[in-house]
């Protein structure tokens, strides 16, 4: 689906980033591929399915006594 | 200067025997500087005198002590996004045209406690990502083979002068193939490591979870001995592993017979299907796994799509956050073609980038399990022969998918080596894919495939 104006401008207005005209209409050019790309990683996989980045406590986070 | 250029392997048995000066090895490398960096523009700043005050120091150290290290009086380069204490890092990008760290990279400092010397700071592309580029405070790298034809990027100036036997090994970095993509195009031996074995502290970041430090030298002989020296935990950096480091050079030479190649055929033949040059370069080197003794399998993962998919969007996410400041203050400052990968960050929100991670634990997982009774998977590194300078495509992260970012994506170690040369007498290369810190493995494979062919006894005319 396409990107309209007002969506276009919000998106970059939100992003802080100030870009030429010119810019502007070559960015909306990619803006489809990406949102392919994003369609592309969703796969059914339900809510309990965890991401990559997720952390576990190393011994250097634990309080000292829990260490000894 | 001298017509034969060493391996770090062959100069260090000769400066061991006294037979080598560190001192003429480094004028030697210079020489061949001065000869071609106008043609190459590999180096952002040589650091000419320092490098002469090095290998005169290391060269009395050898002679009073031995060598304390293959390394030692070894001429080396570093990316110019790898912070060097009183020596500009510039990250090819005028917004840093003025910065002078304090502090080395920790893979910098590694590298000078090991002995070698350095010979300067290489070209990048901006900030390791995109390229070629023209507008940037340094000109683009050129592939020494044909200087009309593109190094691959981001660790442009590391190939190049690699290749062009100007330092004999150097660090590259890799967030999507920056390491293994100029190495295939120079006809060089590039290793990504796993991700946390070679610590990203005081390296410019592209993607904090992609990005990963690593050796290109001529061969997988001499990546063994450079990673030997970059290993390593360090606690500056956050995802650096604390894990007991082998002796990579040890684990080669012992023959690959009964060593399981997997072939991911579907990513070159289907997925992204390579050229002609490409493929017979792939199956040639099959038969040569075959032909010693290893047992080749295949394997089937997801499409190459949903890899590259899914690292392009964690990769467009996380740069624009590393960025975020400038780019909302400078964008103007930035080239062109970081400038545009940028403004991607926008349109891919925070859900995405999640599904994204989601997506990288099952890609991951899906690795795990097809490499259980392997020890790499082969596929290809590019589709053909290096293009043209002006054919590179301005938005190729929405081209065909890449080769290598998959194992970006899992953190795995791969390696490109060089497969032979297409039609055009540029390099091509195979990708070799081990498992998380078999890096030995990796190594031994890809020096008994050196060994086994002709392709490390041809430099290119530049050099």
């Amino acid at each position: 689906m396409p990107i309209d104006d007002a969506a276009f401008a919000y998106l970059l207005a939100r992003a802080g980033l100030t870009l030429t005209e010119a810019e502007k209409a070559e960015l909306k050019t990619v803006c489809d591929r990406v949102a392919a790309m994003a369609e592309r990683v969703r796969k059914p996989r339900g809510r309990m399915a965890e991401p990559a980045l997720t952390f576990g406590f190393a011994a250097k986070d634990l309080p000292d006594e829990d260490v000894r | 200067m001298s017509a034969v250029i060493p391996t770090i392997a062959e100069a260090a048995r000769q400066i061991a025997a006294k037979e080598l000066s560190p001192v003429e090895l480094t004028k030697d490398c210079l020489a061949r500087v001065h000869a071609l960096e106008d043609r190459l523009h590999a180096f952002v700043h040589l650091t000419e005198e320092r490098a002469l005050a090095e290998a005169r120091a290391a060269e009395a150290a050898i002679m009073a002590n031995g060598p304390s290290t293959p390394l030692h009086g070894v001429p080396i380069g570093l990316k110019d996004i790898v912070d060097t204490k009183g020596i500009p890092t510039t990250c090819q990008s005028k917004l840093l045209q003025n910065n002078l760290p304090d502090a080395d990279a920790t893979c910098a400092e590694k590298l000078a406690a090991a002995g070698a010397v350095l010979m300067g700071k290489l070209t990048t592309h901006e900030f390791a990502d995109g390229g070629p580029s023209f507008d940037l405070p340094r000109p683009p790298a050129r592939n020494p083979w044909n200087t009309d034809h593109f190094t691959a990027g981001s660790s442009s100036g590391t190939g190049a002068a690699v290749a062009a036997g100007m330092i004999l090994c150097g660090i590259g970095t890799d967030t999507g193939g920056s390491i293994r993509g100029p190495a295939a195009y120079c006809g060089v031996a590039g290793l990504k490591p796993t991700y946390g074995l070679v610590s990203r502290a005081g390296v410019a970041p592209a993607a904090f979870s992609l990005d990963h430090i690593g050796p290109m030298a001529w061969t997988a002989e001499d990546c063994a001995i450079m990673l030997q020296a970059l290993a390593g935990h360090d606690p500056r950096d956050p995802a650096s592993a604390d894990r007991p480091i082998p002796d990579y050079r040890a684990a080669l030479g012992g023959g690959i017979k009964g060593l399981k190649v997997g072939v991911i055929h579907h990513f070159h033949e289907t997925d992204h299907k390579v050229g002609d040059d490409t493929q017979r370069g792939i199956s040639a080197a099959i038969e040569t796994f075959r032909g010693l003794g290893a047992e080749i399998r295949e394997v089937q993962l997801s499409p190459l799509g949903d890899w590259h998919a899914c690292g392009s969007l964690i990769s467009i996410v996380e740069r624009a956050a590393a960025y975020e400041e400038w780019a909302r203050t400078r964008l103007p400052d930035f080239g062109e073609r970081m400038r545009t990968r940028l403004m991607l960050g926008a349109f891919v929100s925070g859900v995405d980038y999640l599904q994204a991670v989601r997506r990288r634990r099952e890609l991951r997982a899906e690795l795990r399990a097809a490499m259980a009774g392997l020890d790499v998977v082969l596929t290809a590194v590019f589709p053909n022969e290096p293009p043209k300078m002006d054919a590179v495509p301005k938005w190729d992260v929405f081209q065909q998918p890449s080769f290598m970012m998959p194992f970006n994506v899992a953190g795995y170690p791969a390696m490109s080596v060089c497969s032979g040369f297409g039609a055009k007498g540029l390099p091509l290369a195979i990708q070799l894919v081990g498992k998380p810190f078999r890096e030995a493995i990796v190594l031994r494979i890809a020096d008994a495939f050196e060994k086994a062919t002709a392709f490390r006894d041809r430099r290119p005319l530049a050099a």
